[in-house]
């Protein structure tokens, strides 16, 4: 890895110093590890909850502390903190609507090297499923430390879904991130709307169907429920629009942006690019790039996606 | 335990069950077998000057929190907080019936209910996470959870009690309602559920064991549960019977989650009679009928 701080660096180092000024914001960890976390250990001991790797006791336990005031940040590696205590998270932050933060590591592939278990591509669908619940697709640290400020104040649970891997800042210091979507890239003649890390797949793509004469507009959704009108305002002047996720394509992001334009009535030609079901879990080692490249979502097959959508 | 009327803890205990009886009898539904067994506890907690509490501030700050985590019990907890005054009783009348304001499994909007309630092995880990916070806040509320025993094979519960000793979280009482059956066929049958005490023991609990029926039993040991010097948290094992008062349904896997319909439902009235000492015109119904 890069000297590059993380997402989750970024995000925890925000957090540790929130609550150094507000003694009711808590860390519940599933047994994770890091720099950051450190700090909270040594530094905000009474705020550091470590429960060990139980994240079904660590969502009820979060739920409890909010119940009598406090605002619990749940960590763990996300397909454990999603899915492993799926129905904790069902009964106690959408059923009973309690605010925590439930706080996933590793969206997508970011687990590259560690196999399917690690890898996390049923988030977006799963936690959009159920009412009460926001999801935060994080991009780049601007975003993780604008969205940990939003979470301490948020009355709904937040679910925030951080890059493992280090990437370059897309969004500039004091951005606003109140709209779910924004305009990282200017462009007219197809729009590609990412989230995550597949942004800065999108930005490649642009840059380099920019060279070939195509101007790509580039869309960074950042949360779920899609801010339907606010995304149709965003593609003004743009038919032709792709998605594009980490993830299996029935009903992630692409479908979400899918189900906005029909419940608005929009009509845009859209192209789906994610994970196609046909293709499985991926046991690819050698690096994101290659994974990608295994399901057509690297630059090379986004490009081609791309030029296809446009042409047809 | 002393000042207590153990008479007229019996006799409220057979009101509740006849009021819960007549309840889900009328709905057609709810778990009466499951709220049979665990009216003795939740009598002693609410009527025996255990929990603290007040009807009319459900949110009092200083409350106990008592978490039914057998949330199918949910119908006795809705008789005795209807009792206590937390809302009209008249309340009851439409119980998982159109326009009712609660169903069979436990509803956080019903006054003095602390949580949603159905999926087994969560309630109790949000009353660890209520008693962790309270040694945070300084507060000295109890958490109580009351869980099934047929709850105690959900793994999440044993991630809760090895949080909760660890944490010294003596501010958490667990009261296991130790009926020994489930849905389809007795604990130790299914899957052997004993020996329960050194389970718990195992995990950092104090335990003890005693006759879920009996007042003076449960008394006895939760009197004390304030006062507690032991850094660990205590489980009370409450050895006790599904359809306790109801012969016919005691004891028999399928009558869970049923309520009796037809003529058993007369045979269910006329068995719980026997449990009241003074019978149906007793001074506290008479009393009851005057407010």
């Amino acid at each position: 890895m890069s000297g590059k701080k993380t997402q989750r660096d970024a995000f925890w180092d925000r957090v540790f110093e929130l609550a150094r000024e507000d003694s009711d914001i808590v860390l519940v960890t599933a047994d994770m590890g890091a720099p950051s976390l450190d700090k909270f250990r040594t530094g905000l001991a009474a705020q550091f909850i470590n429960v060990g790797i139980a994240e079904q006791n660590a969502i009820q336990v979060a739920t409890g502390m909010a119940m009598e005031g406090k605002k619990p940040f749940v960590y763990a590696i996300a397909p454990f903190i999603t899915l492993r205590c799926l129905e904790q998270t069902r009964v106690s932050n959408s059923i009973m609507d309690i605010p925590i933060t439930i706080v996933g590591v590793g969206a997508g592939f970011g687990y590259e090297d560690s196999g399917p278990t690690h890898h996390m591509l049923e988030d977006i669908a799963v936690m959009r499923s159920m009412p009460n619940i926001v999801i935060n697709s994080v991009s780049d640290n601007v975003m993780a430390r604008a969205v940990a400020e939003e979470s301490v104040k948020s009355t709904h649970t937040n679910y925030v879904r951080l890059d493992r891997l280090p990437y370059d800042d897309i969004h500039s210091p004091g951005e606003s991130f109140v709209d779910g979507v924004g305009v990282v890239r200017e462009g007219g003649d197809v729009c590609v709307v990412a989230t995550g890390a597949m942004v800065y797949t999108a930005l490649d793509v642009a840059g380099r169907l920019d060279g070939r004469g195509v101007s790509v507009r580039v869309l960074d959704l950042y949360r779920l429920p899609v801010n339907g009108a606010k995304l149709v305002e965003l593609l003004d002047g743009v038919d032709k629009v792709v998605t594009l996720e980490e993830a299996w394509l029935p009903g992630g992001m692409g479908s979400a942006v899918l189900e906005a334009f029909n419940d608005l009535g929009e009509r845009k030609t859209v192209r789906r690019l994610g994970l196609d079901h046909a293709k499985g879990y991926s046991y690819v080692y050698g690096g994101r790039g290659l994974i990608h490249a295994s399901y057509g979502i690297d630059v090379d097959g986004v490009e081609r996606a791309v030029m296809e959508t446009l042409e047809a | 335990m002393r000042g207590v009327d153990y008479s007229e803890l019996r006799r409220t205990a057979y009101h509740l069950r006849r009021d819960m009886l007549e309840m889900c009898a009328k709905a057609g539904t709810g778990h009466v077998t499951s709220s049979l067994s665990c009216v003795e506890i939740l009598t002693a907690l609410y009527y025996g000057g255990i929990c603290r509490h007040n009807p009319s501030e459900p949110k009092w700050p200083e409350r106990d929190r008592v978490f039914l985590s057998k949330g199918q019990a949910s119908p006795i907890l809705y008789v005795v907080l209807a009792d206590l005054g937390y809302f009209p009783k008249s309340d009851l009348e439409l119980f998982a019936q159109k326009d009712g304001k609660m169903g069979v499994h436990l509803q956080k909007s019903v006054p003095g209910v602390e949580i949603t309630c159905g999926s087994l092995g969560q309630g109790f880990g949000i009353a660890a996470g209520t008693a962790l916070a309270a040694k945070k806040n300084r507060d000295l509320f109890m958490s109580f959870a009351i869980l099934g025993d047929g709850e105690c094979y959900e793994g999440s519960v044993w991630e809760t009690a090895m949080f909760a000793a660890h944490n010294r979280l003596n501010n958490l009482v667990a009261i296991v309602d130790r009926n020994c059956l489930c849905v389809t066929d007795f604990t130790e049958s299914l899957v052997g559920l004993e020996p329960l005490e050194e389970k718990w023991a195992a995990f950092g609990w104090d335990v003890v064991r005693v006759d879920g029926h009996s007042f003076e039993a449960l008394l006895d040991v939760l009197e004390g549960v304030r006062d507690r010097r032991a850094p660990r948290p205590l489980a009370i094992i409450a050895d006790t019977v599904k359809g306790k008062g109801v012969d016919f349904m005691s004891n028999v896997p399928l009558w869970h989650g049923a309520a009796p319909s037809g003529d058993d439902v007369e045979a269910a009235r006329e068995a719980l009679s026997g449990m009241c000492e003074m019978c149906d015109n007793c001074v506290r119904r008479d009393l009851r009928n005057e407010r």
